[in-house]
């Protein structure tokens, strides 16, 4: 029997001098965030760039609400894998399914945030949606299905789903046993308490599939059945934001576990059969989104009304033009790298992972396209252009909010093995000793 | 229950804006909120134009897509027919204001000032308004209304919230005119009720062709125009009116 | 009993969000009156969430429950 006492694996607890340093650097851009934010409550939102629709000739609705969107659709995809892994056995997906789950709870919690920081009064608006909230709002859904029920459903599955780890790291002495044991709250891995954990996540998954399908859907309701905003009012808004959160989603996903695999130095756990399936699942994703793209290009500018030609102009040919085509790039170019990989069966790790940082750089940007052009460029009365750009405070809270959430993976790492853990890598000595003892 | 309506005849407007000062000095909205507007328009080519003018209050829509999104309730709509937002409700999402076609709402994007427009103490002002309560003083204006006691009249109220035009609530409850409708020089406002057959609506709606703005997007207006036509893809404002914060 | 429980929790979390939705919350249609934008008892989206979250409870309560006799 190999010993390796006492140490807990993927280097929980270990705090090294580079961990010091990047959670240092993390929580100045947290800092910076907070320093914008409270600028914004102090003077209020005029030190953003939004300003009023029409007279005022600007977007009432900027970066913020663009990061919303954005960061509720990255959250697709934990629970998507986590649930895809339970109900279609792929058991080779498994090391992957906590930080996936991970990255969903974190980024609602950045999506929640983002609301906060784009509505006028946020002290109020807690108290208000919880009293008043109205289902025929779309923001409903946003608010009840995304932000609560969904958040509560991927907290839900995260706990379940460590329970087994917890108990098996409980065993080992240290600080955070006490932690662990709490976590593990009585699990010991008996046959009945595993078969009972596959039930109920066979179940929750059943159950989160849909959840996860209207909460996409309820924020493209937000624009897609707005009538007054050429650009918005379309059947594909809803589908669309479940494909492009799958897309940032995923590729997200790819990077955060490409990183863990070189930090944490597990190239056998995270084989390049994940990267494989993971490239193979965002091409799919990255093209059915392309032919939502089309199919909407050609509704727009085709035989459409003339707002929405105006919209349209502004998109391809105008203001909005060098970001518009940029996005479209960089949903092209991974997918034509991903399908070669796919082609050729030779798959290239770097490659997807730069894959998956470009299709969220376009997913950004799409977000951005959605929400802005049609406030500025879409004023049915002769209000005529207007234009919006971001200030420094949008940008400081936006990246303060990454950081933010960049912080809370790093803190949850130390805290919490981010993959399952393997039997052999808790000695059974290190066992035996705290049973005896204890 | 009154069915109130405004009705704009465009042939009598000049594009003076009385209305527009008028309402700013009722309501003291923030200097760029314009709750009312009065559109400046040229159609045609040269030497072929045409100039007209076009009021832009609330339209108070019965079918108002700002009160179907509204996620808390704030805007909402009276039995009256008043489309109203109490701003004590109001979280400022904004999203009456990118749901309402026509660009009638406006965020307080920072704390307003408590009188913009006139200095009340002035004795030479005084002599000439003759002891009219201003707007920061009006109990009016911060008063709770109907069975709801909601507040809903006056402007400038508070940072973070979204206002518009509300059909001056609070001198209709009292019998009187819309501010707007109240000053304007040539009488191109009008303000009533259409349940009442005798009202002035009334009459110039059954007597002249009408139209509303924006009709086929199912808003239901209350703002009735005569005498002109709707804007068209060819309009064009003679100067944009950029108001900045 | 820990079936029962699991589904009794189950059926009243949905039980909750239907009834806050198409009972309790202000209701759907075109926006008339007042009554369209008060929730017809305070804090029905509260009671929505609940509803929400008593379903996905009903899962860790299913794995929690300890075993009887034990």
């Amino acid at each position: 029997m190999t010993v390796r006492t006492e140490r807990l694996p993927y280097g929980v607890g270990r705090l090294t001098g580079g961990w010091y340093v990047l959670i240092g650097v993390l929580l100045a851009f947290v800092v910076l965030g907070l320093y914008a934010y409270s600028r914004q409550l102090a003077v209020g939102e005029a030190v953003t760039g939004m300003r009023d629709i029409g007279t005022m000739g600007g977007a009432t609705w900027g970066l913020y609400v663009a990061f919303v969107v954005y960061f509720v659709g990255v959250s697709f995809a934990g629970i998507t894998v986590a649930a895809l892994i339970r109900l279609m056995n792929l058991e080779f997906l498994k090391p992957i399914a906590r930080m996936a789950e991970v990255l969903t709870v974190i980024a609602l919690i950045l999506g929640a945030f983002s609301i906060l920081a784009d509505v006028g009064r946020p002290l109020r608006a807690i108290l208000n949606l919880f009293r008043y909230a109205r289902p025929q709002s779309p923001f409903f859904g946003t608010f009840t299905l995304v932000i609560s029920g969904y958040l509560f459903a991927s907290l839900v599955y995260l706990y379940l789903d460590g329970r087994r780890d917890a108990a098996l790291l409980a065993r080992i002495p240290g600080k955070l046993q006490g932690f662990y044991r709490a976590w593990a709250a009585g699990y010991r891995d008996t046959p009945a308490e595993r078969e009972r954990h596959e039930r109920a996540s066979f179940w929750l998954a059943i159950a989160i599939l849909p959840l996860l399908v209207t909460a996409h859907s309820t924020l493209g309701f937000v624009f897609g059945i707005q009538v007054g905003r050429p650009g918005w009012f379309s059947a594909l808004q809803a589908p669309g934001f479940v494909l492009l959160a799958g897309v940032s989603g995923v590729g997200l996903l790819i990077v955060i576990a490409a990183i863990l695999r070189k930090v944490l130095n597990v190239p056998d756990q995270l084989s390049p059969q994940v990267f494989r399936w993971l490239a193979n699942f965002l091409m799919v994703l990255t093209v059915a989104y392309l032919y939502f793209v089309i199919v909407e290009l050609l509704t727009t500018t085709y035989a459409a009304h003339y707002h929405e030609v105006e919209v349209s102009r502004a998109l391809l040919v105008g203001e909005y033009a060098w970001l518009y085509w940029a996005s479209l790039a960089f949903l092209v170019v991974p997918f034509l790298v991903l399908f070669a990989q796919f082609i050729t069966q030779r798959y290239n790790i770097p490659l997807i992972v730069l894959s998956g940082m470009l299709v969220n750089l376009a997913a950004i940007g799409k977000r951005y396209l959605i929400v802005v052009p049609s406030q500025t460029h879409g004023t049915l009365l002769p209000y005529g252009t207007g234009a919006y750009a971001p200030t420094w405070v949008e940008y400081s809270i936006v990246l303060g909010l990454f950081a933010l959430g960049a912080l809370l993976f790093v803190l949850f790492v130390k805290l919490f093995p981010i993959m399952e853990v393997p039997e052999t890598l808790v000695s059974e000595g290190a066992a035996q000793q705290v049973i005896e003892g204890g | 229950m009154a069915r109130y309506a405004m009705v704009i005849d465009l042939e009598r407007c000049t594009g003076c804006r009385a209305c527009v000062e008028a309402c700013k000095v009722e309501n003291n909205t923030p200097t760029a909120n314009l709750w009312m507007y009065v559109f400046r328009f040229e159609e045609g080519e040269y030497p072929n134009t045409h100039v007209w003018f076009m009021p832009r209050p609330c339209m108070h829509c019965d079918n108002a897509p700002c009160v179907k999104v509204c996620p808390v309730g704030a805007r909402y709509k009276r039995l009256d027919g008043l489309t109203a937002t109490d701003w004590e409700r109001c979280i400022g999402c904004r999203y009456c204001e990118v749901a309402c076609p026509y660009g009638v709402n406006y965020f307080n994007w920072k704390d307003p000032a408590e009188n913009y427009y006139l200095d009340w103490n002035d004795e030479d002002l005084a002599a000439v308004t003759g002891g009219t309560t201003p707007p920061y003083r009006n109990p009016d204006l911060d008063q709770p209304y109907g069975s709801e006691q909601r507040r809903v009249a006056g402007g400038g109220r508070a940072k973070g919230v979204i206002e518009k035009c509300t059909f001056c609530v609070h001198r209709v409850e009292q019998g009187l005119l819309p501010a707007c409708v109240a000053n304007c020089p040539l009488f191109a406002l009008h303000f009533g009720d259409l349940d009442d057959p005798n009202s002035t609506v009334s009459r110039l709606l059954r007597r002249k062709p009408s139209f509303r703005l924006l009709e086929e997007q199912g808003t239901q207006p209350r703002v009735y125009y005569i005498g002109g036509k709707p804007p068209t893809t060819e309009t064009r404002q003679i100067e944009e009116v950029k108001a900045r914060v | 009993m820990r079936t029962t429980l699991t589904l009794l929790l189950i059926v009243v979390g949905f039980g909750l969000q239907v009834v806050s939705y198409f009972f309790l919350a202000a209701p759907w249609g075109i926006p008339s009156s007042p009554a369209y934008s008060n929730p017809r008892v305070p804090f029905a989206p509260t009671i929505f969430i609940l509803g929400v979250v008593l379903v996905f409870l009903a899962a860790v309560v299913y794995e929690l429950l300890p075993e009887r006799g034990q």
